[in-house]
């Protein structure tokens, strides 16, 4: 049998029936009116310098659980990857699931934030977070939900502060930095961090993706543009797609200092395994982790692999700790409608079994 | 929007010249002459050129992505096309087609690297799309991170005799200011010798791709599968591709090609910095560096003052608590307690003491 069934008629047709879909996509792409995300309704509680603290309303007729969870993204990014829109919303599932929910946006770092350190992000803005939330609620501990780098955060912030966390979840959180498919961790081996960092100061958005396109850019840069074709002709479909690209490019510039202490304790030096990072002059040791935790990864997750993420499990001085693994990748496990169906009520039943 | 005569009647001109092409091509398949060149993609770009302006910046940069990829597309479906019209047997179209696509990459880079007049930019741009990506992308990089385009770098001179020149030592009052250029050109050749090695890195795995694209051709038949739209095609030249990708830039080879690159373009950036500090402090305006100092020395104090308003904030709320009233209830349960049990107030007491002596 022949590899190709590719008659010319059927050639010509096919290359036709994509100018169509072009033409009457690009109408809908000059029509399509502004992009929003973050959709569920918030208020402020809390801002300092660009951080701002916002709570997010539940429905009036979801009992809540009593201890509110703090979702702590990454630096990387924008947080409303975690509310994109109505139908895809972590944060409108967790709620839903009777979840008090509140999220820390960590702004746009300009050169003026460039001294920013670990410490002063771990130890300074988001522990003034827990404090904001603990005070309103009356409460000593309550439940962090942290995200890729902000898991990693979460885990440090966890490690020096226990006594003011109920429970503790990971989601897509790099622990074991060095795994042999970790493809950031490989390229970021050779890298100067010093002299970059001494450089340029921040680590402008544009760098960071470029690095994460150049992690598959046939598919991320090119086969995608092609495959949006298809859904061009759909409004609703097509709105989707720009609110996702509007999110992949929507990178502030990394604190130079965090950067480099980021890159070259974990990244470089695999800190969690080692034991030897310092943050505000102490040293993180995650056995210091004794409350439950929950730790969730994606098994397609190109910039997080599943071995790197798995690696909490023995770290932990915790007697509770709780794996849930999502057959995604890693922006698969907020955004797509499987997710929404598994994780977020997951992540409610798990905390109500604790609190 | 959509009752401009752009959508009426452009677009459908446009279709029908599309049509057009396909029957000139079918054409000339068939029959003798060689089809010309790209016909599909020079009316594409011809209508997007109309279209661009009136869309905004946003759209604009989206659609120049959907763009690239179309034209992509479009001649491979082409060049499959009239390989087809040209061979006797699958096969033999099947091995065209996929020449074709190695030789379109490294062809072009075969140009760049020759250094022949207009290559470069040229070649590259020229490229297909699909196989400029990692180096579109990096030069867009680039570009944000200086003060010229990222192109411009690319076609520096870096042979042995630019570095010879540039390690001769300067003379006379000027030679520091010399030294100082001499060492940003150094950077420079340095930065166009870790592209260049960059780019070639991708040049072999052009060539691996194409072979991983014959090789599952081969497993479709093996499997008695069959490709049916030029869609599917294209999916597994792309899968094909990232396939090899992945591979090859996971070894410690590229680690250290991309390693250099990066470090090459900080060290010529980290200079160029230098120079510019130079030159305004000459003038006495302000300078990056004492610019970093104030903002170091900014957050050290912002680090200070919030530890010493949270300090604060403390020893107000334990003022007070102290400060509070002490129920009636509990002063009566304490005075009936030390009423009944004396004794044990004074070990109190004592403890009290002691603890106070300590601290």
């Amino acid at each position: 049998m022949q590899p190709f069934n590719l008659r010319p008629d059927q050639l010509a047709e096919e290359m036709l029936d994509y100018s169509r879909k072009l033409g009457k996509g690009c109408q809908n792409l000059m029509n399509a009116e502004k992009i929003d995300t973050g959709v569920t309704p918030k208020v402020e509680v809390y801002a300092e310098d660009k951080l701002r603290l916002y709570r997010y309303e539940a429905p009036a007729d979801v009992v809540q659980n009593s201890v509110p969870t703090l979702i702590v993204y990454a630096l990387v990014n924008r947080p409303y990857m975690t509310d994109l829109q109505e139908n895809r919303s972590t944060v409108a599932n967790l709620l839903a699931a009777g979840q008090d929910v509140y999220l820390i946006d960590w702004g746009y770092p300009d050169e003026a934030d460039r001294s920013l350190t670990m410490d002063d992000y771990i130890n300074g803005y988001m522990d003034r977070c827990v404090d904001v939330i603990r005070k309103r609620h009356k409460l000593k501990k309550i439940n962090i939900l942290g995200i890729c780098q902000g898991g990693s955060f979460s885990l440090c912030y966890t490690s020096l502060h226990p006594d003011k966390v109920e429970n503790l979840i990971t989601m897509v959180t790099p622990v074991d930095f060095k795994t042999p498919d970790n493809m950031l961790s490989a390229w970021a081996q050779d890298i100067d961090i010093d002299m970059m960092i001494d450089t340029i100061g921040n680590v402008p958005g544009e760098l960071l993706n470029w690095t994460f396109l150049s992690l598959k850019p046939f598919s991320l840069t090119g086969q995608k543009y092609l495959s949006m074709v298809d859904v061009l002709e759909d409004e609703d479909k097509l709105k989707n797609f720009l609110r996702m690209e509007k999110w992949i490019f929507d990178s502030p510039d990394q604190a130079g200092e965090t950067f480099r202490q980021f890159i070259k304790d974990f990244y470089q030096n695999n800190g969690f395994l080692n034991g030897d990072v310092q943050i505000g002059g102490r040293t993180i040791d995650l056995k210091n982790i004794t409350c439950p935790v929950l730790n969730i990864y994606a098994e397609q997750d190109h910039l997080v692999p599943p071995d790197a993420s798995r690696a909490l499990r023995d770290l932990t001085g915790t007697k509770d700790y709780t794996e849930l693994s999502f057959p995604g990748g890693h922006i698969g496990i907020y955004v797509s409608g499987k997710a929404q169906k598994q994780v977020p009520p997951a992540i409610g039943k798990w905390l109500d079994e604790r609190t | 929007m959509s009752d401009s005569t752009f959508w009426n009647e452009d677009w459908m001109k446009t279709q029908q010249k599309y049509w057009e092409n396909w029957s000139e091509m079918s054409r000339k398949a068939m029959g003798l002459e060689k089809p010309a060149k790209s016909p599909l993609e020079s009316a594409m770009e011809h209508w997007w050129q109309g279209v661009a302006p009136g869309t905004t910046d946003f759209n604009q940069d989206f659609m120049n992505k959907m763009m690239a990829q179309s034209k992509s597309f479009f001649r491979m479906a082409e060049s499959y096309y009239q390989n087809a019209g040209e061979s006797q047997s699958w096969l033999d179209a099947a091995n065209r087609t996929i020449n074709d696509l190695q030789q379109m990459f490294s062809g072009s880079l075969e140009n760049l690297f020759s250094g022949a007049e207009n290559a470069g930019d040229d070649a590259l741009h020229k490229m297909m799309a699909f196989w400029e990506m990692p180096f579109d992308n990096w030069q867009r990089m680039v570009s944000s991170l200086s003060l010229v385009p990222g192109d411009l770098l690319r076609n520096m001179p870096h042979n042995d005799g630019m570095e010879r020149f540039l390690s001769a030592p300067g003379l006379g009052y000027m030679r520091e200011e010399e030294g100082q250029y001499k060492q940003l050109m150094q950077r420079a050749v340095t930065y166009q010798r870790a592209l260049t090695e960059y780019m070639r890195f991708f040049s072999n795995l052009g060539m691996l791709s194409a072979n991983r694209l014959r090789e599952k051709v081969q497993q479709l038949v093996d499997d008695g599968k069959q490709i049916d739209s030029a869609r599917g095609l294209y999916d597994l030249w792309v899968s094909s591709s990232e396939e090899v990708y992945g591979e090859q830039v996971m070894t410690p080879e590229y680690a250290q090609i991309h390693g250099k690159l990066v470090n090459a373009l900080m060290a010529m950036k980290q200079k160029l910095s230098h120079l510019v500090d130079e030159s305004l402090g000459g003038l006495n305006m302000p300078t990056r560096r004492e610019l970093r100092t104030l903002q170091d020395r900014l957050q050290e104090s912002r680090r200070e003052y919030k530890a010493l308003k949270a300090e604060m904030a403390l020893l107000k709320e334990q003022m007070l608590e102290l400060r509070k009233p002490v129920p009636e209830k509990s002063k009566s349960s304490q005075a009936s307690t030390a009423a009944k049990k004396p004794a044990k107030k004074k070990v109190s007491k004592k403890k009290v003491a002691t603890k106070g002596g300590k601290s």
